[in-house]
């Protein structure tokens, strides 16, 4: 090699020198975010950030290495300032470690700061390029700070837990999915607006120990309705049937349960009366269609679905035809009317476009739209939506019959 | 005194007391060259000297063929009284007396002097101007034993060992072609080592061999003692951290290389040979592969190279991630690993280069110590050192996992060589990733990767055929394809041979147990497709007339056995409909009739099954017998 490539080279392998490992950070110096809570600070118009940080090393077992362990997996603190970027400065203030977001699993908003607009949330959650687009958000009826705090038994961190309860509610099926991107895909769109689920705290767990702290019960978080927005205020709450009907519009629903008492007309009914029979709704499919013949629009919503008998608490044989029938007319007759709800409290209780009509509209007559785009929040709540179901019991699972004494 | 140069030259003169005070000069008086006088026809007094290096002849075989002849057997000499010293004493000496396999004269010391140092014997005569050299050697040698670098789990056992000789006739053993070439040369002014080349001739390509020679030629070194110092000053690339030139203990890989086209390079006292040219890919092959079958093969080829990624990127991956991006981490993950950080008081970049360059301490350690000791170390070092460190919080167990898996892993390349270029690449990748992130792994990776790109490999390109791609060569490349798909020579050959026929995949025959004996004999080779058919018609006409004389004795019995499975007439009809549109002219079913109870006889475990099936009533034998055999063979 010559001389002047020689030189060079080594030019170029000190270069690496000089980077200074740029944008290094010790993993063990973060400060990892879990969970965030916003809350309506203590002067006007201010904000109070409630940070859940995890502690690694109360976290994993142990490896024998001293740690300073306390046996508290979260550590939470808070900080207030005029913006929620003041705030978190404020955290970083007396935080003996960088606080670091990138993996913070949910936002929980307090309900007086919604109503109050989160327009300041949104942009700063999507700005920030620590923060991920797929972090879950809720809106909370209490303090964020308290519901930041809890403690749930599960996993090791609430934050963890929270972010677990999303991954998880399609089997349930009450509340939506809303995370930072869908947040944001409602707010921006033309005529969608934003919903938010809904976490509260429940006390439904049972200590075990007798005369500890926890005694009596640990509330855990649930989720449990839907948060009603316009634009970026709150309007208010839909509850958990009224979201049961909602999920249909914005979200594939996976399985969902539907209860109903037994038929009559059966003569075996004398001991049990009040016998209820839980249908599973498995495959489903869901399409809301526009029409629009140049003065009134109309919208068709039509749901598929297949049922399952997933538990009879009746003496009946159900391999009858008409008994079948009848359960699959109760069964439609309730999705009916979850849906109607649903369609209600949109358009006459808070007459915001949370069902996405405006945008299958758009899809559908793109022509149409552009003249009545401007006009969509006056006109949503005279349109007629129409509910069509079709729903077939298709499998009693693994018993034909239900089990009947030997006696 | 002469330089030791021009003495060589000189010619041996025919005064033997000349010639002992020049050998006095050039070889001093080692104890081991031992000179042993002696008198050679006791009429005319001719004094001999045999000269041989102790502990490289063999003892008995210097005895019995040169000094007992020499000695005793002077009467044989034809013309006894009349003996005239000069060149023609030597040669008929040569010829009569010395009974050695293996004789030669040499004009010149340096010659002479050459051969004795290699273990043959120097016979100088009084009055001869010549010297004859004849073959003792007989030196002590390692057994042939199992190649230590290479071991296998299936395949042959034996190595290559320090004789060049044995090496080559281990690998002639492999290739008994005429046209395995096996030339000489001698590389090193003092060592005067033996190389041999061998190559297919007929299979290498044109050129390579030439230009192996020639680079070998250009040596000018004091003394070759092992066949890295030959691959170090012949290879293409000789900064560069990849070997161009493969070596191998193993006598089977050095013949299929030389199946391939490939050229290889035996030195004498060391068990490497050089194979060459070379693949990047060849490291990845292990003789393993071949000799069990394709799956297995396949299996572990892919796990080599996932091997090969672990060992090269897993350190630098981890500290880019753990340094720089820990939002690409998942959560749990990112958690533990701060967790067992805790304690840790230096940064993850000197941890990981701390615990890498421990590891290779270990390693070299462990090559350096007696065998016992070596264990205890091994075991020692790695597991109660590693776990004390961490728990003194030195060091985070992620970190010793991460090392102890990329150890792991590149003890999986087969070839050591290989292993070794990659362990060396791994820490400028770690310093890259280090210092800047998933930038520098990335900008250190595409140096590594531009630069293997344009390496040559005695005009091979190092990296091919993965690029430039070569579609016909990638058969043993990511898999092992069976041995009856490997058909073609490698690109690096001389294509006009193919290894394998056509159609070598095996298949169970496809014909009856019983008359396939019969009909397999008649054919060449099974194939496929209606061609073989009148063949096969024929060969029944053939069997009525080998065996008349059976049928009136076995008609008797088939009777009380047609009464057996009555499904068979309902089986019939059923096939015959299907396949007799498959029948080819209408003449079988013509013949039928006539072959088919001339068929009836036969061996006797087969009879039963053909009875069953003739189980219609007037002993004709069913046309489904025919299309069942048809149909079969349709595969």
């Amino acid at each position: 090699m010559t001389r002047s490539r020689r030189f060079l080279l080594l030019l170029a392998l000190s270069l690496t020198l000089t980077t200074g490992c740029f944008g290094k950070h010790e993993i063990d110096d973060l400060a990892m975010v879990m969970a965030v809570g916003l809350d309506p600070g203590q002067t006007p118009g201010s904000v109070r950030i409630t940070a859940q940080i995890a502690r690694p090393s109360d976290v994993r077992g142990q490896t024998g290495a001293p740690t300073a362990g306390s046996g508290e997996p979260i550590w939470t603190v808070s900080g207030e300032g005029d913006t929620i970027m003041a705030a978190i400065r404020s955290i970083a203030r007396f935080s003996s470690r960088r606080v670091f977001w990138a993996h913070n699993q949910i936002i929980i908003i307090n309900e007086k700061l919604a109503r109050r607009g989160i327009k300041d949330a949104l942009d700063f959650f999507s700005r920030n390029h620590e923060l991920r687009m797929r972090t879950w958000v809720v809106v909370c009826s209490e303090e964020a700070r308290k519901m930041v705090t809890l403690k749930t038994g599960l996993e090791m961190i609430p934050g963890v837990s929270l972010h677990k309860l999303f991954r998880y509610s399609q089997v349930v099926s009450e509340a939506p999915r809303t995370d930072m991107r869908t947040l944001s895909a409602a707010y921006l769109s033309e005529s969608t607006h934003p919903v938010l689920a809904r976490v509260q705290s429940r006390s439904r767990l049972i200590s075990v120990q007798e005369g500890s702290q926890e005694h009596g019960s640990n509330p855990q978080v649930e989720l449990s309705g839907t948060a009603v927005f316009k634009k970026d205020k709150m309007l208010g709450w839909l509850d958990m049937e009224q979201s049961r009907g909602l999920l249909w519009f914005i979200e594939p629903v996976e399985s969902r349960i539907v209860v109903l008492p037994c038929p009559s007309g059966d003569p075996e009914q004398n001991e049990s009366k009040n016998g209820k029979i839980s249908l599973e709704i498995k495959h489903n499919t869901f399409e809301v269609t526009p029409h629009y013949d140049g003065k009134k629009i109309s919208f068709t919503a039509h749901l598929n679905a297949d049922i399952d008998l997933v538990e009879v608490g009746c003496e009946t044989n159900l391999s009858n035809y008409d008994l079948m029938k009848q359960l699959e007319s109760k069964v439609r007759a309730k999705l009916r009317r979850e849906i109607d709800n649903t369609v209600q409290a949109a358009q006459h209780t808070y007459g915001v476009d949370i069902l996405e009509l405006g945008k299958i509209f758009h899809n559908v007559y793109p022509a149409e739209w552009k003249k009545i785009s401007k006009r969509w929040s006056e006109l949503f709540p005279t349109v007629d939506v129409r509910v069509e179901i079709e729903a077939g019991i298709k499998s009693p699972v693994l018993l034909q019959k239900p089990l009947q004494p030997g006696k | 005194m002469e330089p030791i140069q021009e003495l060589l030259q000189t010619r041996f003169l025919p005064d033997l007391a000349e010639n002992e005070k020049i050998l006095d000069k050039i070889l001093g008086h080692s104890s081991d060259l031992i000179r042993r006088e002696f008198v050679f026809h006791s009429q005319a007094d001719l004094r001999c000297l045999c000269i041989y290096a102790d502990g490289l002849v063999n003892m008995q075989m210097l005895d019995l063929s040169i000094l007992k002849p020499m000695m005793s057997w002077n009467a044989l000499l034809p013309e006894s009284g009349r003996v005239r010293p000069g060149k023609a004493l030597a040669k008929r000496v040569l010829e009569h007396l010395v009974t050695n396999a293996s004789v030669r004269t040499a004009t010149t010391f340096g010659e002479a002097i050459q051969a004795m140092l290699s273990g043959d014997s120097m016979l100088l005569i009084d009055g001869s101007d010549v010297a004859v050299i004849a073959a003792t050697r007989g030196y002590e040698m390692r057994s042939i034993d199992e190649p230590v670098t290479e071991p296998v789990v299936r395949g042959p056992r034996d190595g290559f060992t320090e004789n060049i000789r044995t090496n080559s006739a281990l690998i002639r053993r492999r290739l008994r072609d005429p046209l395995l070439r096996n030339e000489v040369v001698t590389i090193g002014e003092k060592s005067r080592t033996d190389i041999s080349i061998l190559y297919l001739e007929g299979t290498v390509k044109k050129g390579l061999v030439e230009e192996v020679r020639k680079r070998l030629q250009r040596i000018r070194i004091d003394g070759v003692l092992e066949s890295g110092y030959l691959e170090e000053l012949i290879e293409d690339a000789p900064l560069s951290p990849f070997t161009t030139v493969h070596s191998t203990e193993r006598p089977d890989r050095a013949a299929s290389a030389l199946l391939e086209g490939r050229v290889v390079i035996l030195t004498d006292n060391t068990p490497f040979a050089l194979l060459m040219p070379v693949y990047f890919w060849q490291f990845f092959q292990a003789s393993d592969d071949y000799y069990a079958r394709y799956w297995a093969g396949t299996f572990f080829r892919l796990i080599r190279y996932l091997a090969f990624v672990i060992s090269l990127t897993l350190p630098s991956l981890y500290v880019m991630l753990m340094s720089f991006h820990h939002e690409m981490i998942p959560t749990p993950l990112a958690l533990s690993v701060a967790a067992g950080r805790e304690s840790v008081p230096i940064p993850v970049f000197l941890e990981a280069l701390i615990m890498e360059l421990a590891f290779e301490l270990l390693k070299e350690a462990g090559l350096r110590l007696p065998r016992p000791v070596g264990q205890a170390v091994s075991i020692v070092g790695s597991l109660v050192i590693g776990q004390a460190a961490v728990q003194a919080g030195l060091v985070s167990p992620a970190m010793v996992i991460v090392v102890a898996l990329t150890g792991i892993s590149s003890f999986a390349i087969p070839n050591y060589a290989a292993s070794f270029s990659i362990r060396l690449l791994r820490f400028p990748l770690l310093i890259g990733a280090g210092t800047m992130g998933l930038l520098g792994f990335a900008a250190v990776f595409a140096m590594v990767v531009v630069h293997s790109l344009s390496l040559r490999s005695f005009g091979e390109s190092y990296m091919a055929p993965v690029t430039p791609l070569q579609p016909g060569d990638q058969k043993d490349i990511l898999i092992r394809v069976p041995w009856w798909k490997m058909d073609k020579n490698l690109h690096l050959a001389s294509s006009d041979e193919n290894r394998l026929s056509n159609n070598q995949k095996p298949r169970p025959p496809t014909t009856q147990v019983g008359e396939s004996l019969f009909e397999d004999r008649s054919q060449s080779k099974p194939q496929p497709g209606s061609k073989q058919n009148p063949e096969q018609k024929q060969t029944p006409k053939q069997e009525p007339k080998l065996k008349p004389k059976q049928e009136p004795k076995q008609q008797p019995k088939q009777q009380p056995k047609q009464e057996e499975p009555k499904q068979e007439p309902k089986q019939e009809p059923k096939q015959e409909p299907k396949q007799e549109p498959k029948q080819e002219p209408k003449q079988e079913p013509k013949q039928e009739p006539k072959q088919e109870p001339k068929q009836a006889p036969e061996p006797a475990p087969d009879e039963k099954r053909r009875v069953q099936q003739s189980s219609k009533p007037g002993g004709k034998p069913p046309k489904q017998d025919r299309a069942w055999r048809r149909g079969r063979r349709d595969t």
